[in-house]
């Protein structure tokens, strides 16, 4: 038995060690740089995400408001933001989503926040208004209307994404 | 508005809309691990709603950085304090101010404070994070900044 037993010869064992712990420092090297090379390209934009936030059929011509979450990283801090959005069908029937950001210096804007205009949407900051299109009401404080949110829909579900300012529209 | 650099460069653009100054006032205390727990909470669920506030608001509303004192049963040094800030914020262009706070001890020093109180029952919870404490933290915000639409 202990005649036929097959001897590792120093040199073999050698070889063998050095090829398999060198083999495991390429790779140990390697990975992280292909990582690092490709992930740009993994990387999820979060200025593009769309969120699902309401089923279309419930979308009236009444702006409504809805709320959604979504992840915000900046250089410090990984939280999660509420988003909100007066959404409604316009006459033609097609989904109009509203962002509530008062143009003028940034407060919440409600549509209907005033009992002497039902049909505008309100600043409660400094009076200013819109009309049910986003416009903003001349001789009040906005200098522009409403911010558009860009939507999708996707099964019969509404999708926004990125606002985006009258100018682009 | 919040204390920061871009915050502060919109201020000055439009100065003469921003007329009300919100201070959050923050009980620290070293007493024991109960208090100090209760100290921690009631910055962080503090903080949330004065953030709130300040969100609905952003055009009008500046809120300053908090005010952090030490608990104790008197609080009129504080207060000596507290108006000389208001004073200050009075040289610029606001003049609402108001002081948010957790603790009842600012109840008493009330009509001593050069400004609006807002104090509240704290929320004891601990839990911000929850539903339940969300929807009730949303619904108290609501009710504060209508009272504060009252005194503009």
């Amino acid at each position: 038995m202990s005649e036929k037993r097959q001897q590792v010869s120093r040199r073999q064992f050698l070889n063998y060690t050095l090829t398999g712990v060198g083999g495991f420092m390429a790779a140990g090297m390697l990975a992280p740089m292909v990582r690092f090379a490709i992930d740009p390209a993994l990387q999820a934009s979060s200025t593009g995400e769309f969120k699902a936030v309401e089923d279309v059929e419930n979308i009236t011509e009444e702006p409504t408001r809805v709320d959604w979450e979504i992840d915000q990283v900046d250089a410090w801090y990984e939280s999660t933001v509420t988003k909100t959005a007066w959404v409604y069908k316009d006459e033609n029937g097609d989904i109009v989503a509203l962002s509530p950001i008062c143009k003028h210096l940034g407060c919440m804007v409600t549509w209907a926040g005033n009992d002497d205009y039902p049909d505008q949407f309100y600043c409660p900051c400094h009076d200013g208004r819109y009309y049910k299109s986003g416009e903003n009401v001349p001789n009040t404080p906005p200098p522009e209307g409403l911010d558009y949110y860009e939507y999708k829909i996707e099964d019969g579900t509404l999708l926004l994404g990125p606002t985006k300012p009258r100018g682009e529209a | 508005m919040q204390w920061n650099k871009q915050d502060l460069g919109q201020y000055f653009t439009a100065e003469e809309y921003i007329d009300t100054l919100l201070i959050p006032l923050m009980q620290v205390t070293f007493k024991d691990q109960k208090e100090m727990e209760k100290s921690a909470v009631q910055q962080e669920t503090g903080m949330i709603f004065v953030r709130e506030m300040e969100k609905q608001f952003k055009g009008r509303i500046f809120l300053m950085p908090a005010y952090h004192y030490l608990a104790s049963e008197d609080l009129s040094a504080e207060v000596t304090r507290l108006n000389e800030w208001a004073a200050k914020a009075g040289e610029r262009s606001f003049k609402h101010v108001f002081f948010f706070s957790f603790d009842p001890h600012w109840k008493k020093q009330e009509r001593n404070l050069e400004g609006n109180l807002l104090w509240m029952p704290a929320i004891q919870s601990g839990d911000t994070q929850s539903k339940e404490t969300q929807s009730i933290i949303k619904n108290q915000v609501a009710q504060l900044t209508d009272l504060i639409k009252t005194y503009w």
